[in-house]
């Protein structure tokens, strides 16, 4: 069996992963995606955690997040294409007419 | 029939709202005014034939109107007194005041704003009246402060205008004059708060139907009693209480060493001057100590210093009026010189001598002033003595006048100042034994007497000095009540003659003093005064109007300047009371003013409280708005940041 470490090591990999593509990446595309990895990545973790803990209670709050994710890239993508149609670009540093 | 004394206040008061309120036009305003002032006048005759039948025990009529203040034992009535004294005070006060009202319909026609001034011309009649017609201190006091009041508002009657003859300004002067005014006023408060406290009444006299007791019957029982000035020592009582209302009195009759305000109150109009500044406010202080003599004849009472600041005031004013060469500042140090003689009067005990002079002056004194009033609006509103000369052909009339006033005031037999002059000054000689004080009075009246020749001297003979001057006599309203005036100047002495003693037995009731004794040294004394008077008047005229009429210029210094220098100087300024008060008070409380406005205002409330507190904020505002640059990613990792923190923090808390 493999050890409950290992899984962690691969879900806080993953949630640095997506950390940095959120801050590091200009599509806004990727940042979805990014976001979703690391939503993953806690997923991830919740398992393991409710495996090793024989506790079904992890496992549901997982479910709960997919389904808030699946929401919320719904959400996301509609933004994302309704600021595609008015700014031509998906670019964010090109969106911050929000300056201060 | 008591009644008929609230009639005497009430008109004025309703001529004042009337005209205050309703009237708009200058004609019905003067009309109504002077009705209103001689309504009064007719009911203080009135009232003085129901006078006559009181009984001669308590000669007095009283009416209270409400009560007026209930602090458990203590009690103020609204209550109005009539007794031989207010009588006389009220007819001068009604008879006067209803000549000069009459005299300024003629006087301020075309005036920028007429209503007002005879609606405060009515507050004023109204004011004083109450301040002769209360029965009791606090009540007097309302008057006290209400002729001060009329007082500022009437000399600031050209508020608009920088400055008027002789380069006052008057919203300045009418502020010197309220001010200074406020200084014997704290000291008559003080002196009501006394009495307050150690009489634990404020009424004059016992008042058995209301049950309030007066504290002057019961004036002999403190007459031991001392009070503690801790450091100081101790002082009997009743030197306290009447030396704080000697300053109260120098405060409003105008004496040493406040007397300052009144040559500058003459930045009013001319009736003005007459009305208030000479002929009655300016009496309301020999009139308190009147009223209070009972108060001022205890033997540890302040009277000996009454009897000094008024010595002292008549001499000052009457040198300092020599040297004036404004046409009404002259009567205005005069003024202040004849009520040095009525302060000097009652400081000795002679308060029928007092008020006799009272009376004679506020007729002769209103006469000069208006006749004054007459000359300047006959020549086109010039007051510098200077530019007149020779008005005795283009005034007839007014020059006339002039001359019986100033014969009047100068003590010239058998004119009304002589009679009641000699009686003050033969009651400091043979009375109270203090020739010191009787030959200070007999020298001012010969001062008296050049200053007023030389004014007659230097405005109507000599040669017509300014060429742009064309003079014109006055009109009806205004010469007839001169005309009247002036034979009250000259018949006036008759109220209280030697042998005939009218005034004396007539104010008998109220002052219980004895008749004078008529000696042959009187008579002795009396004839030197006024050849004495005579004298120096002749030597005034000849001075001003013969000999040195030549070197009198326009814009140039008074001919005597030559001959006195710096003398001559102190006594322009009124021997430099003004200067230094202008040194001692105005100008460090100017520059406090200033440093208060400017530096602490200016600098350290606005600047610093008020811009500093939105400065410090703009600033702050624009630190954070370079957090605020738009960028998901800035605020996506700042956010990662908190969250570090937050996690950090529970966890290493452990």
């Amino acid at each position: 069996m493999v050890p409950t470490s290992y899984y962690i090591l691969l879900s806080a990999l993953l949630f640095t992963l997506g950390v940095a593509g959120v801050l590091i990446r200009r599509n806004a595309l990727v940042l979805f995606m990014s976001v979703e990895l690391m939503l993953n990545s806690a997923n991830l973790a919740l398992v393991t955690f409710a495996m090793a803990r024989q506790d079904i209670a992890g496992q549901m709050v997982v479910f709960f997040v997919i389904v808030v994710a699946a929401a919320e890239v719904a959400v996301g993508l509609a933004l994302l294409v309704a600021i595609f149609r008015t700014k031509q670009t998906t670019d964010v540093d090109e969106i911050h007419s929000l300056k201060g | 029939m008591n009644w008929i004394i609230w009639l005497i206040p009430a008109f004025p008061l309703i001529g004042f709202l009337l005209n205050a309120l309703v009237v708009r036009r200058e004609r019905a305003a003067g009309i109504l005014a002077s009705v209103m002032v001689g309504l009064s006048f007719a009911a203080t005759i009135a009232a003085m034939v129901v006078l006559e039948g009181a009984p001669s025990e308590a000669k007095r009529l009283t009416w209270t109107l409400w009560e007026w203040i209930r602090i458990a034992d203590f009690r103020v009535a609204f209550g109005l007194l009539f007794d031989p004294l207010t009588a006389v005070m009220a007819l001068l006060i009604t008879g006067v005041g209803g000549l000069i009202h009459i005299y300024s319909i003629g006087y301020m026609h075309g005036d920028v704003r007429p209503v007002r001034f005879f609606a405060f011309m009515n507050l004023f009649v109204f004011a004083m009246l109450m301040l002769v017609m209360a029965d009791n201190l606090l009540l007097l006091f309302l008057g006290w402060e209400g002729v001060g009041l009329c007082s500022f508002l009437l000399i600031g009657h050209y508020f608009d205008r920088r400055s008027v003859p002789p380069g006052i300004n008057p919203s300045e002067a009418a502020v010197k004059a309220f001010v200074v005014n406020r200084v014997g006023d704290v000291a008559m408060l003080a002196a009501l708060f006394a009495i307050f406290t150690n009489f634990g009444t404020l009424s004059f006299y016992d008042n058995p139907q209301l049950g309030i007791s007066g504290y002057l019957d019961q004036a002999i029982v403190v007459a031991g009693e001392m009070v503690d000035l801790g450091a100081f020592g101790q002082l009997p009582l009743i030197t306290g209480i009447t030396l704080l209302m000697l300053v109260a009195v120098t405060g409003k009759s105008a004496q040493f060493p406040l007397y300052t305000w009144l040559p500058d109150a003459m930045a009013g109009p001319t009736p003005v001057s007459a009305l208030i500044h000479a002929a009655t406010m300016v009496t309301s202080g020999v009139y308190l100590i009147v009223r209070n003599h009972t108060l001022f004849d205890q033997p540890a009472s302040a009277a000996p210093w009454v009897l000094v600041i008024g010595v002292m005031t008549a001499f000052i004013g009457a040198t300092a009026a020599v040297a004036q060469l404004d046409i009404k500042r002259v009567l205005a140090y005069s003024t202040v010189s004849q009520l040095g003689y009525m302060v000097a009067a009652v400081g000795m005990g002679a308060y029928v001598a007092g008020m006799y002079h009272l009376l004679t002056h506020g007729l002769f004194k209103a006469l000069l002033f208006l006749a004054a009033g007459s000359v300047i609006h006959g020549i086109g509103n010039y007051q510098d003595m200077r530019r007149m000369g020779g008005l005795r052909n283009a005034l007839p009339t007014t020059f006339r006048l002039y001359v019986i006033g100033a014969l009047a005031l100068s003590g010239i037999f058998p004119f009304a100042g002589f009679w009641s002059k000699d009686e003050i000054i033969a009651h400091a000689w043979f009375d109270a034994r203090s020739p010191l004080a009787a030959i200070m009075l007999i020298l001012t009246s010969a001062v008296t007497a050049f200053y007023m020749g030389r004014q007659i001297g230097m405005v109507f003979f000599g040669r017509p000095r300014d060429q742009a001057i064309h003079g014109h006599e006055s009109g009806v309203a205004m010469r007839w009540t001169m005309v009247t005036l002036a034979v009250g100047a000259v018949i006036g002495g008759l109220i209280n003659l030697p042998g005939l003693h009218w005034l004396n037995s007539y104010l008998r009731p109220v002052l219980q003093e004895p008749e004078v004794i008529y000696t042959v040294g009187m008579g002795i004394l009396a004839t030197i005064t006024t050849l004495l008077s005579a004298g120096a008047g002749y030597l005034g005229w000849k001075t001003y109007a013969c000999d040195l009429e030549p070197r009198i210029r326009v814009g140039k210094e008074d001919p005597l300047f030559r001959y006195l220098g710096d003398l001559w100087r102190g006594m322009e300024i009124g021997w430099g009371l003004d200067w230094l008060y202008q040194r001692v008070f105005v100008r460090p409380y100017r520059a406090a003013s200033v440093f208060l406005s400017d530096v602490v205002d200016r600098e350290a409330i606005d600047q610093v409280l008020v811009d500093g507190t939105a400065r410090g904020l703009v600033r702050l505002a624009h630190g954070l708005r370079a957090l605020q640059n738009g960028y998901i990613r800035t605020y996506a990792l700042m956010f990662l940041f908190g969250v570090i923190l937050v996690v950090a923090f529970f966890a290493l808390r452990g």
